[in-house]
């Protein structure tokens, strides 16, 4: 196919503003799928993205469309990851487009991670195409959408298209609009050969496939190429591109969407954001962009069962095939025995993989509340990383401690602006700027710590704006904060894996609340159980849970055994999710109590 | 073999406040249609009870059995008699709500062959019978037990509960006193267990129950634990205490791992290794045997592991425990080479001891039984 009949593009959208239904009318009106092979959301096809309505991985699907004049186009839709933790997956998807349709939900308006990702496209060049959707629904306004478009964008949007994805209204003309704005790739094939890797992932026949962008140059199968930044040479076995499903294809040249496998085994070798070339004729410079990847969230995983410690390192190895962005190391915990601190691209990330592995490997895990990475200083002039609270060195030992800070985008009706500002003052948040997308709408930026937000912040936005509030951020910077160690001791002895980094102010505050959720998530045993938290050597809370007084149920009714074992099993099962700290059982919930307290 | 027989008569005047069995109030209607019904359901049943062995132990419970009219209830009775082969020491209990009986009712059971009369007393205090939803006062309690021994009914056990709302421990030595005036032959003790679904949950939801502390309502069980066998009492299970060897052999059935046939809606059997219950819903059941359809609506197979389990955690309900030699016996092995590590952990904990014949509880362990049983799931 000529560069000038492809078209490369992407979808922008909120979270349930229809970029799944949308993504599917498209496959379905170009003919890739019938409707039986149609599933619901073809795109999403992990239990869990489809579970929790939102893609996780980034997939990409070759669409043939005749337009009405006749010409036939390749359209690549290169899905994007939908949350604010992969927002440079985001990027790399988009650096591989030469459009984006920008979808906004005509009942709803623009939200905050809409924005941050037209921010993202319009700094690569991208045209963008509005969209209107959800006009068949009664409270739709796209009258006043487009309004919103112009002025929170300063793009037009006189020409965007309505449409419906649910009744697939107005789907031609998005289309037609794809083939007619939405300028072709430009690279040439003559070049040497730069391809830009903006996803991948483990098969368990082919090893690493990488989904890739030519810019230059031309890849055919049996060609040696190499990865500009890990350096891994390796020879291409596999070519082909997504319809939806893989089929092979004899070459890639620049303007086309595809993927390559090869003797490739490990992800860690295939980067997203990397540049494939030749080994025979290298590109002199690799495409921009490109950056390792850095966790911003760790938490320490430990099996309740420390049998299972093995069983979790298997696991935690077969997730990594697939997900580069996930790091562990093995850590160890006075309280909880062996495990691996694992490093995350934010919470979600941490509660995707934390499910996988329940679900797809069985097993029973205690989670430590999560941490970010705090710049401490010693007073012998050195900088540690610390991602794990129970690894800061002693008070004394310290100058001072330096947090990440993030650059927050909330985007709330005005009403709400109040609320914003008191949950995000309490939050450490330092105001930047407010702007009126509309009459209605403003937005505003704050300068907040990392750890706020891992903490609660978004569901207290949520909670004070009663759902309104849509939340966009990027990391910062760091910056001095005073914050000290909170510790937890139970039944005198402290827990490494209760322990906190808190600011200073808060501390004691913090404290109780901490002291009093353990005390309902405890429950109660043989002997009586003090709860305390402490800073240093000062306890700033005590909670008691008491002692059990008796534990015997008296009736059989009329020889119904079945009911009485069943209470039995259920007390043997609560009995298994515990973990022995000392002498005191305690549930997994506990560990991750901090994040539920407010 | 011997064998218990279950009849269970799921009609209450009014349903107590705390109760979740099966059990409904204000269907008087229904009676007479379910009696037949009852009365099908053992005639059908006769031929192979009587292949099988002799009854040692009738049952009738509830609900209330007394909530029927006497000739209705009369009726149940003559029909398992009629029906049920029984050996000479026949235990034949009836449960009677001290608010549903009159000298006629005692007289017509003794009559009719039973020997032991269950009372639901509760507790000795008017106020707070009203307040848990009984429908009698505790002048009804000591009328019933005269009536009772007025017709020449021996064994007499009353049920008195703990840790109601409002009850304190004068409350309670006051009820226990009362129950030895009566001179009964036979105590159980229920500690008040809130169970979902009831009024009593949905007080508590409310912060309207108004319950005992829980050091309070361990004092009244320890009170109890401990005064019972002063006053001649022995401790034969958990909740159950008797003079001399006024035992109830029904309910020791269901420890001891005895077969036991249940008749009436959501009535339990047990028998060549097959745990059934009819249907909790009477019209169901009512329907079911009139089409001469069997009115089982679960049945489970009793694996040689829950075998295990069952007999361990049921028999140590009992002061005398798990007979090792029974044990072995039945299963080919030891106990402690079965539960080698739930053995040692419940010695160190004293909750369990060990005699040359039986493992069995202490005090504390009774008072913990819970986790001991749990500790006997495989």
């Amino acid at each position: 196919m000529q560069t000038t009949h492809i078209r490369n593009f992407s979808i922008i959208a909120h979270i349930d503003h229809g970029k799944s239904t949308l993504a599917d009318r498209l496959i379905e009106r170009t003919g890739m799928l019938t409707e039986r092979e149609m599933k619901e959301q073809v795109l999403d096809s992990m239990d869990l993205e489809r579970e929790r309505g939102i893609t996780i991985k980034a997939q990409t699907v070759r669409l043939t469309y005749k337009t009405k004049d006749g010409e036939t186009y390749e359209l690549n839709l290169i899905d994007t990851p939908g949350h604010v933790d992969f927002t440079y997956e985001v990027s790399r998807s988009l650096a591989a487009c030469e459009g984006a349709l920008l979808v906004v939900d005509a009942t709803q308006g623009v939200e905050a991670q809409t924005l941050a990702n037209v921010y993202m496209a319009l700094e690569h060049d991208l045209e963008i195409v509005p969209v209107i959707n959800k006009v068949d629904l009664p409270s739709a306004d796209p009258e006043k959408v487009k309004k919103e478009i112009e002025d929170a964008i300063g793009l037009d949007a006189s020409n965007a298209v309505l449409t419906s994805a649910k009744t697939g209204l107005g789907v031609d003309d998005i289309l037609e609009a794809i083939v007619n704005l939405i300028p072709p790739p430009s690279g040439d094939e003559k070049k040497p050969l730069r391809a830009l890797i903006f996803d991948s992932y483990f098969d368990s026949y082919k090893g690493v496939i990488a989904n890739i962008r030519l810019i230059d140059g031309l890849i055919k199968k049996g060609m040696e190429l190499q990865m500009m930044a890990t350096g891994k040479v390796f020879e291409v076995t596999d070519i082909g591109c997504f319809q939806p499903a893989p089929v092979e294809v004899p070459q890639l040249a620049a303007g086309d969407v595809g993927f390559i496998a090869g003797s490739l085994k490990n992800v860690r070798d295939v980067r997203v954001g990397d540049t494939v070339t030749t080994t025979e004729n290298p590109a002199p410079e690799p495409l921009p962009g490109y950056r390792g990847v850095t966790p911003m969230v760790y938490c320490g995983l430990y099996p309740v069962d420390s049998a299972d410690y093995d069983n979790l390192k298997d696991a935690l190895e077969k997730l990594q095939l697939n997900d580069a962005a996930l790091v562990f190391e093995p850590e160890t915990s006075v309280a909880l025995g062996f495990g691996y601190r694992c490093g995350f691209l934010g919470l979600l990330h941490m509660d995707v993989i934390q499910e996988r592995l329940e679900r797809e490997y069985h097993l029973e895990l205690i989670t430590t509340a999560p941490s970010v990475i705090y710049h401490v200083h010693t007073t012998a002039g050195e900088m540690i990383a610390v991602d794990n609270p129970a690894k800061l060195p002693p008070p004394q030992n310290i100058d001072f401690i330096e947090e990440p800070f993030v650059k927050a985008t909330v985007i709330v009706p005005n009403d709400y602006v109040g609320a914003v500002m008191q949950v995000s003052q309490d939050k450490r948040g330092e105001y930047k700027s407010m702007d009126y997308l509309d009459t209605n709408r403003v937005m505003l930026i704050y300068h907040i710590p990392l750890s706020e937000i891992i903490y609660d912040y978004f569901d207290q936005l949520k909670s004070t704006t009663r759902g309104y509030a849509s939340l966009d951020y990027e990391l910062a910077d760091y910056q001095p904060s005073k914050l000290v160690k909170l510790d937890i001791l139970l039944n005198g002895e402290p827990v490494d894996a209760l322990s906190t980094i808190v600011f200073s102010d808060q501390a004691a505050h913090r404290g109780r609340q901490l002291a009093q959720k353990l005390r309902e998530l405890i429950p109660k045993q043989m002997f009586e159980i003090p709860i305390q938290a402490a800073v240093g050597s000062k306890i700033v809370a005590r909670e008691n849970v008491r002692a059990y007084r008796k534990d015997v149920l008296a009736k059989c009714y009329g020889g119904d055994i079945t009911r009485k074992r069943k209470l039995l099993e259920k007390q043997k099962e609560g009995k298994k999710r515990m973990k022995a700290v000392g002498s005191v059982e305690v549930p997994q919930e506990a560990f991750m109590a901090v994040l539920k307290i407010h | 073999m011997e064998y218990g027989v279950y009849i269970h008569i799921p009609f209450c005047r009014q349903k107590c406040s705390y109760c979740d069995f099966s059990s409904i109030a204000g269907h008087e209607a229904d009676m007479e249609k379910y009696t037949d019904a009852l009365c099908r359901e053992l005639a059908a049943k006769g031929e192979t009870l009587s292949s099988l062995g002799n009854a040692s132990t009738i049952y009738i419970g509830g609900g209330t059995p007394t909530a029927l009219p006497v000739p209705l209830l009369a009726h149940v009775i003559q029909t398992v008699r009629a029906v049920v082969p029984t050996t000479n020491n026949l235990e034949f209990t009836v449960e009677a709500n001290p608010g549903t009986v009159t000298l006629e009712t005692m007289t017509m059971l003794s009559t009719l062959g039973v020997n032991r009369v269950s009372i639901g007393a509760q507790v000795f205090d008017d106020a707070i019978l009203k307040r848990i939803g009984r429908i009698h006062t505790s002048q009804d309690i000591r009328d019933a037990v005269r009536w009772a021994r007025a017709a020449l009914i021996v064994d007499v056990s009353v049920d008195l509960m703990y840790g109601l709302p409002g009850q304190t421990m004068d409350i309670l030595k006051w009820s226990v006193g009362s129950s030895m005036d009566l001179a009964v032959t036979h105590i159980s003790v229920y500690g008040l267990t809130v169970e979902d679904g009831t009024p009593f949950a949905r007080e508590k939801a409310a912060g309207t129950l108004n319950l005992p502390t829980e050091e309070a309502e361990e004092e009244m069980y320890d009170y109890l634990a401990e005064t019972l066998p002063k006053f001649g009492f022995r401790r034969y299970e958990i909740s159950n205490y008797a003079r001399h060897d006024f035992l109830c052999r029904h309910n020791l059935g269901y420890w001891q791992d005895r077969p036991y046939f249940g008749f009436g809606a959501a009535a339990h059997s047990y028998h060549n290794g097959k745990r059934t219950a009819n249907t909790k819903d009477v019209g169901a059941y009512i329907k079911a045997v009139e089409r001469d359809e069997s009115p089982a609506h679960t049945e489970e197979t009793v694996t040689r592991e829950k075998h295990i389990e069952e007999f361990c955690f049921l028999a140590l309900r009992t002061a005398k425990g798990i007979d090792r030699q029974k044990f072995s016996e039945s299963f080919g092995c030891e106990v402690e080479s079965l539960y080698p590590k739930t053995v040692d952990n419940l010695k160190a904990r004293k909750y369990l001891e060990e005699t040359p014949t039986h493992f069995r509880l202490t005090p504390l362990g009774m008072k913990f039984g819970n986790q001991a049983f749990a500790a006997f799931l495989l």
